[in-house]
């Protein structure tokens, strides 16, 4: 099996700096491969070492994206391979964009069976990019995906829904944006990191792929949302008793008890 | 790309729609809904006030909502000039349904909503983004503007609109095999007057007995960070809160052994009053409480409880 993992190289927003206009200061915030992205890597790897198969790592991004640091973060969590877009062309690439970048890609790397990708990212976190990448290639697109094993025939896909936890005979393509609930992953070793480097990196240049055009959004203004107008009062609890009296104390005069 | 000024909902085989259709009137135009799944969905649909609904026929042969994706950005295409506006749902298959609207017209998908208005012929958006760090007023040109929103509830507006079945080709690529039903616990965190909740400061899953201690003296549903609900199962995936779990506005919010990490505050923004009680005098909550406790839960939080219960 040829399983694909979509991940992100991506900074914390914690880590941003907001201005008044609502414009996004990141020069103190460092990259790292998206928070839950490595449960796709892990739960692609035991996949693979099961059906015999290859992971091939893919992420689309700004030039940044491919820093020697940002590949061996990737490769030193169970990946075969990288196949890297990385074009400042794709600084601020909306969901839709990124989406169509990735499908080609995954059309140009050939004979996929399954992409795996993360349940959100850290920066945008809205969870959108695998299910339009799925809309892309045309394939099922199933989120909240709490499990894959393979079968006879396929994949085992669980899912973690409203309705209740539902499980899923997978024979043909499809795109699955996995949960922290899927699998452990892997704490890279020294061995994997040295590993890392010896593993095969293909920069595929944005214009070597077949994207269609997408429209993207205009932003008419900005702004940064009213928080921080909290009272921020600091009780110190080394006395649990006398502490927890002052609290109460003050919670009932601001009515909130 | 010609737009019109027919706004499209699309539906997952969830009646719970009201979010949907309050986003879709509030741009002006007629309301059409595409709906997936069973026909009682459809029919609940048909009541909760849009014009007409498309309905893709009883789901054969276990194939899951998200193999009718393709069909539903194909139904959209097909009937006639390109759509004002489309919306769906946050939830899983709401947003598989409005990737493939997405890749069909090439337009971005607007999530982190916070309204949405006709301003001309044009749909202004205003949206949350990167975690709710930031806000954008926004407007997609040349293409409809596809909205993601949070669902809603059930509503019945008294009057059905037609329901049309049209045929759909699902995609074959998966089957159902087994559905367990979870337990349902039935919780209403956003009705709550006051949550308390608890992250990985706690050390064990039976010293949840504490927190739901304090929860009791203080006449709070209980919650938790989402460590706690995905990972470990020490707490019920409804009541987790943040960006991906549930928002909450109750007028006291308690966040015990929780750091206040950006993608969990920003699920109790909207707080009346936030208190924090935490071992590190350093952890980012306390710049985003209104009150806290510098100290360790396993002391502050017994103490707190018979607190509570001493003044009332
Ligand atoms: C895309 C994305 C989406 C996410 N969505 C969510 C979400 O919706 N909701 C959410 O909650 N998280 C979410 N997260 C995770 C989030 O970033 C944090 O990792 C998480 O909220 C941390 O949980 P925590 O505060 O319980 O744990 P930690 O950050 O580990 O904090 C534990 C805290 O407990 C304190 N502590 C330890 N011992 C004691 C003691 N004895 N007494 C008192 N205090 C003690 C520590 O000082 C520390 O501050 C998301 C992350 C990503 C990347
Ligand atoms: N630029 C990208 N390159 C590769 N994968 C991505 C990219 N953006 C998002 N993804 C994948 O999609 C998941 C969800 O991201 P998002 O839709 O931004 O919340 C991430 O966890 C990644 O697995």
């Amino acid at each position: 099996m040829k399983i694909v993992v979509a991940y992100k190289w991506a900074p914390n927003p914690q880590d941003a700096e907001v201005a008044p206009d609502g414009s996004v200061d990141w020069s103190r915030a460092k990259g790292a491969v998206s928070e839950y992205d490595p449960v796709a890597f892990e739960a692609a790897r035991q996949l693979a070492d099961a059906t015999g198969g290859e992971v091939v790592g893919l992420t689309v991004g700004a030039a940044s994206v491919d820093s020697p640091l940002a590949r061996k973060a990737a490769l030193s969590r169970g990946l075969d391979r990288l196949v890297v877009v990385a074009d400042d062309r794709l600084a601020d690439a909306d969901g839709t964009r990124l989406a169509a970048v990735l499908a080609a890609a995954v059309r140009s790397i050939g004979d996929v069976d399954l992409v795996l990708a993360g349940d959100s990212s850290v920066d945008v976190a809205e969870g959108q990019v695998p299910m339009t990448l799925a809309g892309q290639l045309g394939w099922l697109g199933m989120a909240a995906v709490s499990g894959v094993t393979p079968s006879a025939d396929g994949v085992v896909v669980e899912r973690d829904l409203p309705g209740g936890i539902t499980t899923l005979a997978l024979t043909g393509p499809a795109v699955l944006a996995v949960t922290t609930d899927a699998v452990v992953p892997r704490v890279p070793g020294m061995k994997d990191i040295l590993g890392a480097a010896k593993k095969p990196v293909e920069v595929v240049p944005l214009d070597a792929l077949e994207v269609p055009d997408v429209v993207a959004a205009t932003t008419l203004s900005g702004s940064r949302p009213e928080t921080g107008n909290r009272r921020g009062v600091i009780i110190d609890g080394a006395d649990a008793s006398s502490a927890a009296a002052e609290l109460v104390a003050a919670l009932r005069t601001a009515r909130a008890l | 790309m010609n737009v019109s000024t027919q706004t499209w909902i699309v539906v997952a085989d969830d009646p719970a729609v009201s979010g949907l259709v309050t986003t879709a009137r509030g741009l002006g135009g007629a309301v059409s809904a595409v709906v997936v799944g069973r026909k009682s969905v459809a029919d609940s649909v048909a009541r909760a006030g849009v014009d007409e609904v498309l309905w893709l026929g009883e789901p054969g042969d276990g194939a899951p909502v998200e193999a009718y994706a393709g069909e539903v950005a194909r139904v959209l295409a097909e009937a006639g000039a390109a759509p004002l506006a489309v919306v769906g749902a946050t939830t899983p298959a709401g947003r598989a349904l409005l990737g493939a609207v997405a890749a069909r017209f090439q337009v971005p998908v607007l999530a982190g909503l916070r309204g949405a208005t006709l301003e001309g012929d044009a749909v202004v958006v205003e949206r949350s983004v990167l975690g709710g760090i930031a806000e954008r007023r926004v407007q997609v040109v040349g293409g409809p503007s596809v909205l993601a929103v949070a669902a809603g509830g059930v509503t019945d507006e008294g009057t059905a609109a037609a329901v049309r079945e049209v045929p759909a080709q699902p995609l074959g690529a998966a089957r159902v095999t087994d559905v367990r039903v979870k337990e349902q616990t039935g919780v209403d965190l956003g009705a709550a007057r006051a949550v308390v909740a608890v992250g990985r400061g706690l050390k064990a899953q039976a010293d949840l007995d504490l927190i739901t201690d304090l929860a009791a003296a203080a006449g709070a549903e209980l919650a938790c960070s989402r460590p706690l609900a995905e990972g470990v199962d020490w707490v019920a995936k409804e009541r987790y809160i943040g960006i991906s779990g549930q928002h909450i506005a109750p007028e006291l919010y308690v966040a015990v052994g929780i750091s206040g990490q950006l993608q969990h505050m920003v699920g109790v923004r909207d707080a009346k009053v936030v208190v924090a009680i935490n071992s590190d005098k350093a952890a980012p909550v306390f710049a985003q409480c209104d009150y806290g406790i510098v100290g360790d839960l396993y002391e502050v939080v017994p103490a707190l409880a018979a607190a509570l219960r001493a003044g009332s």
